[in-house]
């Protein structure tokens, strides 16, 4: 028999995945080469990948990462897509031809949903199932539910009313030739209440052709109903898959539970290994030549492009073109913004609910026997881990086991706030410390290769705590905040978004797993195996949870630095940082807030003072005048944290200029009269 | 290394039967003349799409004739995945009537609809069942599941091609033959992930080791 399918759904814009709410709101997930690879290697039933861009142009935004476009086109993204796509790939968006299903079908989809096009003209219904066989060709009906009740379809985005009924719509779809149909609803979009089951019903019961459910999935067990109370032979959805750790595998867990026929649970796949797998040869000569260039000074931007045009978002100084996955909305305004808006208008019952689900995951992890600690906490000893360690033991009153990974850069009052830490909360700690010779190459390598140094520090603190909950079998790792969400309102609150490997792979390690560096500088891969991520397989029968503190209880890092001082003893920098003006913030890496971000700035024209401005113009303790002052005095400092870092690794700071040069991102600066250049958020206009 | 030619139908989807086959360790070239088909050591015929297109296209550049030579006189294996191996039989009945390569004795007809459960287009992963012991299935594929997509069926006259089949309305639909040299899968086993990619790389190992 024909079995159900649960099918993840992409939403890409203009080169990355989105999530969605309302079909109006679009916040920045990540590129969707790693996440389509990690579906391939878990046997997904299918992939559905929705181009909602408006404009046929795709970019990764940013140059310093592992994988990359080809070219920029609708069609040679999904020429990429493909290749790594094993799965039936179903591809929808910007179709509105023959010719135009006919190219995504020769490059690798296997069926094209057409949207718009079909309410404008049907006949392309017609002429595409008589071109490519009605197999290929599924309508995408996207329904609003008006306040009336009643159901009625839209076009371009939810934009434009039809006055078309979804099922009178879908069983005319099915009389021109269409294979399949793609229900989806507007106002269930990115509202985790599950999906329109009287909406999916009503096509259902019109059509003999099969139909895939879509819109409103927030929780695993509600994708089984799409199929068992409105007859859909298919359960999809977008914003769920990218909020959990396998995510996919435990959907298909419910659904298969509850009695759905569907393939079993795969992780691993024998074709697909999880870990990228490197062509040497092709990285050899992509790290030559960048050394080349910084040998030669040679670069490719020099001239100003019509495409350069940077905008600050009017509430903060956050710049469009960053380092991070940021979207401004219609207004200028950018998700940071919004979401922190959000966050400050949460009322205090909703905190209340939240500190019991809290309540309920804690109690639920810890160890009922005593035969291990109740949860991970990675720390760094900075003034977050501490609020981390104070909350978890000291508030909810549980047993945890603390997790550092030592880069051997920290400041002297970053290292004893670590080394307190098993003193001031009495609790167990791990840290743990790489060779310095390995660090040192590490170092080297992540500069050459990304123009980071601090990548070791970034996939070790992602990656050991987990490593070591596995190990232990311990069920769950409390991290605070999340980066992403609390700079750029990546997610919203309500996501209760929780820790992956792919935001791992992707934002962490910037597409540069572990094996990548084996074999260079005459690493092994046993030397790497403390940057070697638990396998699924491990996770998934764990039950491993990776959660964030700051989406069950309220988060504001200078009310916690000083919570932490008063309570705890926590020492703030002993010495103002060059290229920022808070004090509390990364201890433990000197050149978190040095060289490193130095390279952030060098890349893209801004750093990490912008991201504290911008964080305390949110919270209201900043004007967004005084900000850009600071922007101005912190953000371009050549920070003198350098020096050591050339000598730590052993090399000039000529070598070292010239390499970062080779980072200067082109949508960012360009040279006039051999001096880089690049808008400034003060230049006006 | 073995060397996989695949006939391009200009209908789609060669591509990722090109990546699969890639996957599997296999040396893939593209043939889209007779010419180009003639020499090939193994022939991949792939397709999605109409019947009659098909048929005209392999008309139009003489591949008929070289697909019928390589099989029957120079004895080499064949490959036909969805439509590619509808396109074996003598005959289909899609939109008209519509003369095969001949391959295969049998004829293409439509799968009957009996909805709400069995709907037409038949898409997704289908349960199959092995009917004799195959090269494509050499440990059998007990609840092994693969990606269908179409709206045709082969009625093979000969039950003794059939290697699969999987049950629909009640009634087994065949979705892989094998007689001799030829190979045929309803399904799409570049699109079958693990399934489908373990069964080619079988597939080539039983054929590299027997020619």
């Amino acid at each position: 028999m024909t079995l159900h399918r649960l099918i993840p759904v992409i939403l890409l814009k203009n080169g990355l995945i989105v999530r969605s709410q309302l079909f109006r709101i679009h916040q920045t997930i990540g590129n969707p080469l790693h996440t389509i690879r990690r579906l391939s290697n878990w046997n997904v039933d299918e992939l559905i990948l929705l181009d909602i861009s408006t404009e046929d142009f795709h970019d990764m935004r940013r140059d310093d990462l592992q994988v990359r476009y080809l070219d920029n086109t609708s069609i040679g993204v999904l020429r990429q897509v493909a290749e790594i796509s094993f799965m039936p790939l179903t591809v929808g968006g910007r179709i509105r031809s023959v010719e135009d299903v006919r190219a995504r079908l020769s490059v690798g989809a296997d069926k094209c949903a057409i949207n718009s096009e079909a309410v404008r003209s049907p006949g392309l219904i017609e002429a595409a199932s008589k071109a490519f066989g009605s197999q290929c060709v599924v309508v995408s009906i996207d329904a609003l539910r008006k306040k009336d009740g009643s159901l009625e379809v839209f076009i371009d985005g939810g934009k434009t009313a039809t006055g078309l009924q979804p099922g009178a719509w879908a069983a005319e779809c099915e009389r021109l030739g269409a294979g399949e149909i793609l229900v989806n609803s507007i106002d269930r979009d990115g509202s985790g209440w599950g999906y329109d089951l009287d909406l999916v019903r009503q096509v259902t019961d019109a059509v003999s052709i099969p139909v895939i459910a879509c819109g409103g999935v927030g929780s695993y067990e509600q994708f089984p109903q799409a199929i068992q109370q409105a007859g859909a032979s298919a359960a999809a959805a977008a914003n769920i898959f990218n909020y959990f750790e396998l995510s996919y595998a435990h959907a298909k867990k419910a659904c298969i539970d509850s009695g759905v026929a569907m393939r079993p649970v795969s992780l691993g796949s024998r074709w697909f290994p999880r870990e990228p797998a490197y062509d040497v040869k092709v990285e050899d000569a992509r790290i030559e030549s960048r050394l080349e260039r910084a040998r030669t000074r040679r670069f490719p931007s020099m001239e100003i492009s019509a495409t350069r045009k940077v905008r600050w978002c009017t509430r903060c100084v956050y710049p469009s073109l960053s380092a991070t996955p940021m979207e401004f909305d219609a207004e200028g305004v950018c998700m940071g913004c919004r979401m922190a808006e959000m966050r400050v208008d949460t009322p205090s019952q909703e905190w209340e609910r939240r500190k019991g689900i809290l309540a309920d995951i804690m109690e639920q992890a810890s160890s009922k026997t005593g035969d291990r600690h109740d949860c991970v906490i990675g720390v760094s000893g900075g003034k977050d881990s501490y609020f981390q360690t104070h909350y978890v033991k000291n508030v909810l009153g549980y047993n945890p086991l603390l997790v550092t990974y030592y880069g051997n850069n920290y400041t002297p009052a970053g290292e004893r706030n670590l080394r307190r830490m098993a003193e001031v909360f009495d609790v167990d700690h791990i840290i743990y410390t790489p060779g310095v010779g390995l660090l040192k190459k590490l170092n080297r390598l992540g500069f050459i290769v990304m123009g980071d140094m601090n990548w070791h520090n970034h996939v070790g603190i992602a990656t050991l705590p987990l490593r070591i909950a596995t190990q232990n079998r311990i069920p769950l790792v409390v991290y605070g905040e999340h980066g992403y969400a609390d700079l750029c309102g990546q997610f919203s609150m309500n996501d209760f978004v929780e820790w992956t490997y792919r935001n791992r792979l992707e934002h962490f390690a910037r597409g540069y797993e572990w094996n990548y560096m084996v074999g260079r500088e005459g690493i092994t891969a046993a030397q790497m195996a403390a940057y070697q991520y638990p396998s699924d397989q491990e996770i998934f029968e764990l039950g491993l949870r990776a959660i964030y503190l700051g989406n069950y209880v309220p988060w504001d890092g200078n009310a916690n630095a000083n919570l932490m001082r008063e309570k705890y003893g926590f020492e703030f920098g002993d010495l103002p940082f060059e290229r920022t003006y808070r004090k509390a913030s990364n201890l433990d890496d000197m050149h978190e807030n040095g060289a490193h971000d130095y390279l952030k700035f060098v890349k893209f024209g801004y750093g990490r003072c912008s991201d504290h401005a911008s964080k305390d113009i949110r919270l209201g303790t900043l004007s967004r005048a005084d900000a850009v002052a600071l922007v101005r005095k912190h953000d371009a400092v050549r920070s003198s944290d350098i020096v050591r870092w050339c000598e730590y690794v052993g090399m000039s700071e000529d070598e070292f200029d010239a390499i970062a040069d080779t980072f200067r991102d082109s949508r960012v600066w360009w040279l006039a009269d051999k001096r880089w250049c690049k808008q400034n958020i003060w230049d006006g206009g | 290394m073995t060397m996989v030619t695949i006939i391009d139908l200009n209908t789609g989807n060669l591509q990722s039967v090109a990546n699969a086959f890639t996957r599997v360790g296999a040396e893939i070239s593209i043939a889209r003349t007779a010419d180009a088909a003639d020499g090939a050591k193994i022939l991949v015929l792939p397709g999605v799409g109409a019947f009659d297109r098909a048929m005209t296209r392999l008309n139009e550049q003489r591949l008929g004739p070289v697909v019928r030579r390589h099989v029957l006189e120079k004895r080499r294996p064949l490959i036909g995945i969805c439509l590619g191996m509808q396109l074996l039989a003598d005959r289909s009945f899609e939109h008209g009537e519509f003369a095969g390569l001949g391959l295969i004795a049998g004829e293409v007809v439509q799968l009957e609809p009996r909805p709400p459960i069995y709907r037409v287009p038949n898409i997704g992963w289908t349960t199959v069942t092995a009917r004799k012991p195959t090269s494509m299935f050499p440990s059998g594929v007990d609840g092994e599941s693969f990606y269908h997509v179409h709206s045709y069926h082969l009625v093979c006259r000969d039950a003794g091609d059939v290697a699969a089949t999987f049950e629909f309305g009640g009634r087994p639909v065949v979705t892989a033959i094998e007689r001799g040299n030829i190979f045929g899968m309803q399904f799409h086993p570049e699109k079958s992930q693990d399934a489908g990619l373990n069964l080619l790389s079988s597939l080539m190992k039983h054929i590299g080791s027997a020619g």
